[in-house]
């Protein structure tokens, strides 16, 4: 394993390499301290850039906006105030006073250091857990794959703040879109309702770039909000701070960074919660493990450390289940996944051993991407408070066109713009009526495999029972029966609130 | 009873998959495998129906507090998708470069209303930077093929 993860990062120091890692992770930095553009977005736009790439040049860019952005999000929330990203939302709560309080320096480098150990730590998780977890996931049949998407589905359904009910809906919609046009088993047509594009079936990414793109973009200018950026004119002064004593200050916590790495890390393995939960969750640890928990709020380092580690250490447990399972823990590596597929790399649990040199580049991208998200920030991140006050009114019709670009250039028809429009309206449609998208898109992602798993276990056997006498399968179904459960009984405890 | 805007979600749901419902019963089956193209829709719509109908339902046994609406530009939305509409429709007919331009400067136009010379000068090079930029990246570079036009082959 070392020797690949070394020879992975040989590889990667190549400059064929480190470039696109490098502009990967400077595009996620900017996109993560741009409020109101995402890692998603971010990651969306850099993905037409990556075509013409290699399989490795491509990942490791979108390795690098997927660290980057995780850590990007940090520089507006303490700066200003304004989390770039909804994973940097804690750590406004004790960067930006710290900031206020003529420390801004020392705010930002805390998060900048915090997002590198924490990163590191969930990489060391990355690479040691990923092969033994595809190892398991090869004993998988078609039940259990069946049971584990289902799992994967009522999971996240679950998760939705509205509503279990729409969380389900919002899944079950999103396979509706993958019954359309051709019948995945024997590539039969059916419902294709007569419209050209919708017959061979439809492709996943311009589905999803299509109703994260359009909702987020749309939801900002009907806030009127297109218009100007944020004024940074009051961003705080001095950002020189001893580094030293910034890591110092991390290190001297080396049990709570480990437990706040960890819930970042467990985080991210469960489909679609994201970085924002685990920030949430680590800074809520950090004020409960804390010995002076009336100082939060105020510029306790604690805080910030807590936020941005865990977020960071998100990351590491996402591309594991990507990379061992072929479920996207998110819609960032959703469009991994997508960008694997257009090279034509099949994710999944014979990922790592058919592919050992694409993956172990991925881990080294991940580890290196790290360092130069310091050096980036060491770099740029007063500049970076000017790039974030270009105006969404110029912003926005670029990101469009480019994922025109994106959806086009998929296999060079118009058909897939035609479906990015068509599924623009319906997001921006869901998010109006309150329907949460992550189930949608994980319905997209996941309805083929759980058909054609499906299928495959009734043409075996016709036997249902096997669903739930396999042990593995059965365990999995129950999870699901008891992920739907809780998800009840909390949202019953909350409006009885 | 009224509806909200969960109970109108629920009811556009429920009509979309009972119509897709009845389409997956002309479905015809394959002799040679025994479980045919239209089992699984069938379970997946019949499982959204299901959910959509339950929606509906709870939204209409729902008691409802008086929620304070905010004021936002909906006319903005409907004329932004109605551009890029043009320009989805358009780029096959125009060309990359010509559509680009075009949608660019009508979008930034619209988002940051030009009050000056100097305000039109912005759009026009933004419109200008964007399509020749976007376009040297891709085709060169890349080697990614944008569309040209039918009409202008270009």
């Amino acid at each position: 394993m070392y020797e690949l993860l070394g020879a992975g990062i040989a590889n990667l120091m190549q400059v064929k390499y480190l470039l696109p890692l490098f502009l990967g992770t400077l595009a996620g930095v900017l996109g993560g301290a741009l409020p109101g553009v995402t890692i998603t977005m971010t990651i969306i736009v850099v993905l037409p850039f990556t075509f013409g790439l290699d399989p490795l040049q491509g990942l490791a860019a979108m390795t690098g906006v997927y660290v980057g952005g995780s850590a990007g999000g940090l520089v507006t929330a303490t700066l200003l105030g304004l989390p770039g990203t909804p994973s940097a939302i804690a750590t406004t709560f004790d960067g930006h006073p710290m900031a206020k309080k003529g420390e801004a320096g020392r705010a930002l480098w805390l998060g900048i250091w915090a997002s590198f150990f924490g990163g590191l730590l969930g990489g060391v998780f990355l690479i040691a857990a990923t092969a033994p977890l595809a190892a398991f996931a090869l004993r998988f049949g078609p039940w259990e794959f069946f049971a584990l998407f289902i799992l994967a589905l009522s999971m996240v359904a679950g998760l939705a703040e509205s509503s279990l009910l729409k969380g389900l809906v919002s899944g079950c919609l999103g396979l509706i879109v993958t019954i359309l046009g051709t019948d995945p088993v024997m590539g039969q047509d059916r419902l294709t309702l007569g419209i050209g594009f919708i017959k061979g079936g439809i492709d996943f990414l311009p589905v999803l770039i299509g109703v994260f793109a359009f909702s987020q973009v749309m939801g900002e200018i009907e806030r009127g909000g297109a218009a100007r950026a944020a004024d940074a004119a009051h961003a705080a002064g001095r950002l020189v701070v001893s580094q030293i004593k910034v890591i110092w200050e991390i290190l001297s916590r080396p049990f709570q960074l480990l437990w706040f790495a960890f819930i970042g890390v467990v985080i991210g393995v469960l489909p679609a919660i994201g970085g924002s939960a685990a920030s949430m969750m680590a800074y809520d640890q950090a004020k409960k493990i804390s010995r002076r928990p009336q100082a939060f709020g105020s510029g306790v380092p604690e805080g910030i450390i807590a936020s941005e580690s865990s977020n960071n250490a998100n990351v590491g447990g996402s591309l594991v289940t990507i990379m061992a399972f072929g479920i996207p823990g998110d819609a960032v590596t959703a469009v991994m996944l997508g960008a694997l597929t257009i090279h034509g790399i099949q994710s999944g649990p014979l990922f790592i051993s058919q592919n050992t040199q694409l993956a172990y580049g991925i881990f080294a991208a991940y580890l290196l991407a790290h360092p130069l998200m310091v050096l980036i920030m060491a770099l740029g991140a007063r500049w970076m408070l000017r790039i974030v006050t270009v105006p969404k009114a110029a912003l926005f019709p670029v990101v469009l066109v480019l994922c025109t670009i994106g959806a086009f250039a998929l296999n060079n028809t118009m058909s897939n713009v035609y479906v990015l429009l068509v599924f623009g309206v319906l997001g921006y449609l869901m998010v109006k009526f309150g329907f949460p998208l992550a189930p949608f898109i994980l319905g997209v992602i996941l309805g083929d495999q759980i058909e054609i798993n499906l299928v495959r276990s009734l043409m075996t056997d016709s036997n249902l029972s096997l669903f739930v006498t396999r042990p593995i399968s059965a365990l999995l179904l129950g999870a699901a029966l008891a992920s739907i459960a809780l998800s009840i009984w909390q949202h019953r405890r909350i409006s009885r609130r | 009873m009224k509806l909200s805007k969960d109970g109108w979600g629920g009811l556009a749901v429920l009509a979309a998959s009972l119509f897709l419902f009845a389409l997956t019963l002309g479905l015809k089956d394959n002799p040679l495998v025994p479980i045919g193209p239209g089992f699984y829709p069938r379970i997946v719509l019949g499982l959204t129906a299901l959910l959509a109908a339950m929606l509906v339902v709870s939204d209409l046994l729902k008691t409802r507090m008086p929620v304070p609406r905010a004021r936002l530009a909906y006319g903005a939305v409907l004329l932004h998708f109605a551009v890029f509409g043009v320009y989805a429709v358009a780029l096959p007919w125009l060309g990359f470069r010509i559509a680009t331009f075009a949608y660019v400067a009508a979008t930034n136009a619209l988002l940051d209303v030009p009050r000056s010379a100097r305000g039109w000068l912005r759009v026009g090079l933004l419109a200008l930077g964007t399509a020749l930029a976007t376009y040297y990246v891709f085709e060169h570079y890349l080697l990614v093929l944008l569309p040209r036009g039918r009409w202008t082959g270009f």
